[in-house]
């Protein structure tokens, strides 16, 4: 007998590799690693599957995720959709197959995309407590819903169904995964609740109920009706196409020409591009695509790598956008009361390495955020909360690399996380997110992504550098009118009591110490509309010619109705000016803005500017920017004249400031001195 | 304008310096301060006065009194500034009652005046602090003292125990002569707020000198091991940080019956500070320092170089006790070599000791060889 070669011999050592195994050997990567994190996966893979089932079919998601202990680490975990229902045929290979599924081909922004996800769960579940998946789904045509008991043979991959039921389920339509593994449940930074409140935040059309082993029942409602833009699936770009991947694309294509599936089944390139690149390589426009050979393929890519394309379209992604933001923030976070929601910021689209990608940040300050820990940072790639990692996240070390200082945050040595009473949110959109590893726990460095970051977390920053410079002005403010409403008033009339006389006119005390033009805005919601009256008080010792602008949202401008009417507007930009009438000292004058009931806007919203005094004599509005080009009044442009030479000179009042205060000497002897 | 400098009383010779009367004109300076701060309202002015400053950089020595007394820096309290404005109003709150008061014929405590200042609106006292710092400043302001604004502070029964022999005027308005040593139960002779002439006069005594003591337990130390008959002695308990009755007490036994005042107190920094208000003069009382103070008291001990020859047990110096230390050395009152000397070596030694530590070698020991010895080293015995 002739002994077996030595290919004879390895072909008999190689076999198929049984998914038990693979999954042994990547307990890591798919998030399987320690008992916590098993649980807090198996909720993410649930809660993906049934958002994206729910958004496909265009309904608005609502989960209800159910945790129970069944002894020590065991937990059953529950996960119930309103999505579609998934058809019989189709339960077993969702739930009970890996690496199956719908997404795995589209070029398009996903939650979940290889495919092995929930069955990775169901395969953990099988594995740890010997226990089947229990999926239920209805879908609206059948009367009932089907339940399934699956679990997985390892060895080939394919499910096996326990047993088939149908069942009677009081919805029209949706599924339920109900999983029994080994686990631990623990709350904290990284727990499922965590886990589902950032959900929440990104997905404000979702209604998210979580029942926890103790029975506590935490709800995160609806904040909006409006579905989230569909991302569009989108053709593949050349500059993210790999040479594997264009030989597949070239075999699979139904294009007669190679012309045609250039500038069909690709994005970004022009017919005349592709004559151009096939010339340069030598290939004919109409060679059919199948007999593109491998090394013409290699000079194929390299000649569109080279050429001039259009960029990736920004379609295939979808942004939470700054409205969704700001309502999931405020939706999730109200209770803490926070101070300041700063406007989101959503970065335009920019493109690397093929894929488009985009950053969006959310800033919220202050209320019951504890304000002596480091900052809490939320991370979201694909509207998908990331809850490890942190500290090798491209988004952490972002934050971590500014310096906070400047935008009035406390920083050790003006780097690494800054502490104070702050939220930052974060959002990566991409069609290809580059995380560091496939655990797809942390975003890798990346020059251009990077820059993106900084850029965003910059723009937020900025509003919160405005926001804790507008209130340290307004705690000055707030004292000085406590000195004038309260405190003179009555000192005034002690003394006066005393020396027998009649109280004298404040006037001229009251603006000496006031000194400054007071902008005030309030809000009033009722039936007939939302009114923002803003008080202009000019609490300085003499007359005034102002000029006050406001910039309103533009797309609330159109509902907006001013009174007095402005002299003059700008509504594409959402910008109102008018001219003051002459204000004596102690003399105001009111500016009412009225939009229709219900309009989502907020004294807050509203920026007002003024021109005709310098900034230091004026609070609740901010000089007006240099690029809004308006042509000021000519009593206004003198007034802003007197008021910089004045500023320049010193106040007439400052001599007060060389004086000691007595009141702020005496503070320091207040020691254990003598009687 | 108000006044640059606190004197108070205004004195017409050196016998009477020490007797303030409570004097028919006591209201006219408050009602002053309202006209002027009137006056700058009806004016349209920013409502302010200004004060000498009452901290450590503004005291100066007078050497013909031998103490420290406040110096001519001023500090503004203007209307322009919150805590300003509220001190204003408050001073017109405190005028107004004090004017209520002499109408009435009633006087408060200084504890009362804090409560009183309940109904007085946004210009409430947030603590008893704010309230004595008010009434200080207005003795300075008006160069008067609190007494005369009908303001005074509780009992607190300073002890004497010594053969001394006052005559007091007691409540009833009856005199009785009382000698602190055979009068007296254990607890001694209490000191009443009020330790002025028309109600203490001092009638003979054949003490040789006078012990201030710090703490409770020693006093009774000393009472009880008859220290006061052995060594000829007036015992005065201190009760910590002395009020200013017992100091006035002091300075009138040192200047009336020429008695030689010693200072015995614990070793820390605290009990210097102690010493310091005795004979130099309080910072915050700076401007009643030559009606107060006894320039001529001296520090027997326990000072840091006796904790280590009589080897004390004694605490480490904690963070608090060091920075106090540290101020005393930039406090001008201390400004002299031996008192240098002295907190330097406490702070090198880093070490404390409490006056009972001398409990260590017996019960008689302070009294049969601590203070016989620290005595004559003195040249008081």
């Amino acid at each position: 007998m002739v002994p077996p070669t030595i290919a004879q011999q390895l072909a008999a050592k190689q076999r198929e590799i049984s998914v038990a195994e693979f999954f042994e050997r990547n307990r890591q990567i798919l998030g399987f690693d320690n008992l916590q994190r098993a649980l807090l996966t198996t909720v993410k893979e649930a809660v993906d599957n049934g958002l994206d089932a729910a958004e496909d079919a265009g309904i608005l998601p609502e989960l209800t995720v159910e945790i129970t202990r069944e002894s020590e680490d065991r937990y059953r975990v529950s996960v119930a959709d309103n999505g579609p229902g998934i058809l019989r045929k189709e339960i077993p290979n969702v739930f009970a197959r890996l690496l199956y599924g719908s997404r795995f081909h589209q070029n398009r922004q996903a939650r979940g995309q290889q495919g092995i996800g929930i069955s990775a769960a169901v395969l953990y579940a099988n594995l740890t407590t010997a226990r089947p998946a229990r999926i239920t789904s209805k879908v609206e045509e059948e009367e009932a819903a089907h339940v399934l008991e699956l679990s997985i043979d390892t060895k080939k991959n394919l499910p096996l169904v326990l047993s088939d039921d149908l069942e009677l389920w009081d919805r029209p339509h949706g599924t339920r995964v109900e999983l029994v593994v080994k686990a631990r449940y623990l709350r904290g930074r990284q727990s499922a609740l965590e886990y589902l409140r950032g959900t929440a935040i990104v997905n404000p059309h979702a209604r998210i109920v979580l029942v926890e082993p103790d029975g506590t029942r935490v709800t995160f409602e609806r904040a909006t009706t409006d579905p989230p833009v569909s991302p569009k699936e989108t053709l593949p770009h050349p500059y993210g196409l790999e040479l594997g991947e264009l030989g597949y694309l070239l075999k699979a294509t139904h294009r007669p020409s190679v012309v045609e599936f250039l500038t069909k089944d690709l994005q970004g390139v022009s017919s005349r591009t592709a004559r151009e690149v096939l010339a340069a390589i030598g290939v004919r426009p109409t060679a059919n695509p199948s007999s593109i050979s491998g090394e013409a393929q290699a000079r194929l890519l390299e000649g569109l790598h080279g050429a001039s394309l259009i960029a990736p379209s920004a379609e295939g992604l979808s942004p939470i956008g700054a409205t969704l933001i700001k309502r999931g923030l405020r939706n999730v976070l109200g209770e803490l009361r926070p101070e300041f929601f700063a406007p989101p910021v959503s970065r335009p689209p920019k493109v690397r390495g093929g894929f488009p990608f985009m950053v969006e940040v959310g800033l919220v300050y202050g209320g019951g955020l504890p304000s002596d820990q480091a900052i809490q940072i939320l991370r979201f790639a694909n509207r998908v909360p990331l809850l490890f990692q942190q500290g090798a996240c491209a988004i952490t070390n972002a934050i971590a690399s500014m310096d906070w200082r400047r935008y009035g945050l406390d920083q050790k040595g003006g780097s690494g996380l800054p502490v104070g009473p702050m939220l930052v949110l974060v959002h990566v959109a991409s069609t290809k997110i580059p995380f560091t590893s496939e655990a797809k726990e942390a975003i890798a460095e990346d020059p251009e992504l990077d820059k993106e970051l900084t850029l965003a977390l910059q723009s937020a920053a900025r509003h919160l550098r405005t926001h804790l410079s507008r209130k340290s002005r307004r705690e000055f403010a707030s004292d000085k009118f406590a000195i004038i409403q309260k405190i003179l008033p009555k000192l005034a009339e002690k003394t006066s009591h005393l020396v027998g006389k009649p109280v004298p006119d404040l006037t001229p005390v009251v603006t000496r110490i006031m000194d400054v033009v007071n902008v005030e805005g309030s809000l009033v919601s009722d039936a007939a509309g939302v009114r923002i009256p803003v008080e202009v008080t000019n609490y300085t010792p003499r007359a005034r010619v102002l000029e006050m602008f406001v910039e309103v949202p533009p797309e609330e401008m159109a509902l907006a109705r001013f009174d007095p009417a402005p002299d003059g507007t700008e509504p594409e930009l959402g910008r109102a000016w008018w001219t003051l009438p002459k204000l004596a000292p102690n003399g105001k004058t009111r500016l009412t803005l009225t939009f229709p009931p219900k309009t989502d806007v907020e004294a807050n919203d509203l920026d007002w500017y003024v021109a005709g005094i310098d900034e230091a004599h004026v609070l609740g509005a901010d000089p007006l920017p240099g690029d809004w080009d308006v042509r000021l009044p000519r009593t206004i442009v003198e007034a802003a004249e007197q008021a910089a030479t004045e500023g320049a000179a010193g106040t007439a009042e400052g001599e007060g400031d060389e004086e000691v205060d007595y009141d702020a000497a005496e503070a320091g002897t207040h020691t254990a001195e003598d009687e | 304008m108000p006044p640059k400098r606190a004197r108070t009383p205004p004195k017409t010779s050196e016998e009477d310096s020490d007797q303030p009367k409570i004097r028919a004109d006591a209201l006219a300076p408050t009602l002053d301060l309202a006209q002027q701060i009137y006056a700058q309202l009806a004016n349209g002015e920013i409502p302010r006065m200004r004060l000498p400053l009452r901290t450590k950089q503004n005291i100066t020595f007078q050497p013909r009194e031998g103490v420290w007394k406040l110096g001519r820096a001023l500090g503004t309290r203007s209307a322009r500034k919150l805590d300003g404005a509220l001190m204003l109003l408050r001073t017109f709150y405190l005028v107004d009652f004090i004017n209520e008061m002499s109408r009435d014929q009633k006087t408060s405590t200084l504890r009362e005046l804090y409560y009183i200042s309940e109904g007085w609106e946004e210009g409430k006292f947030h603590s008893e602090d704010e309230s004595n710092l008010l009434i200080e400043d207005l003795e300075v302001m008006c160069e008067r003292l609190r007494e005369e604004f009908r303001v005074h502070p509780e009992e607190n029964g300073a002890s004497v125990i010594g053969d001394l022999t006052i005559k007091e005027r007691n409540r009833k308005g009856i005199v009785k002569k009382i000698n602190c040593r055979d009068d007296v139960g254990d607890g001694g002779y209490s000191l009443p707020f009020n330790v002025e002439k028309e109600k203490i006069e001092f009638v003979s005594s054949n003490a040789k000198f006078v012990i201030a003591i710090e703490c409770g337990g020693m006093f009774d130390r000393l009472a009880e091991n008859g220290f006061d008959e052995d060594q000829n002695a007036v015992l005065v308990h201190l009760k910590g940080q002395p009020a200013r009755s017992t100091r006035r007490f002091l300075k009138r036994m040192t200047e009336e019956l020429k008695l030689p005042v010693v200072v015995f107190t614990d070793g820390d920094p605290w009990s210097f500070r102690i010493f310091a208000s005795v004979a130099f003069g309080a910072i915050k009382t700076a401007h009643l320092s030559h009606y107060l103070a006894t320039p001529s008291a001296e520090f027997l001990g326990v000072t840091a170089s006796d904790i280590e020859n009589y080897e004390l047990p004694s605490d480490s110096l904690t963070d608090q006790d060091i920075r106090a230390l540290q101020a005393e050395l930039t406090d001008p009152r201390f400004a002299t070599a031996e008192w240098r000397a002295e907190i330097e070596l406490m702070l090198k030694n880093g070490k404390k000791a409490e006056q009972q530590s001398l409990a260590k070698y017996g019960l008689n020991y302070v009294t049969d060889r601590y203070l016989p010895d620290k005595l004559r080293e003195m040249g008081v015995l």
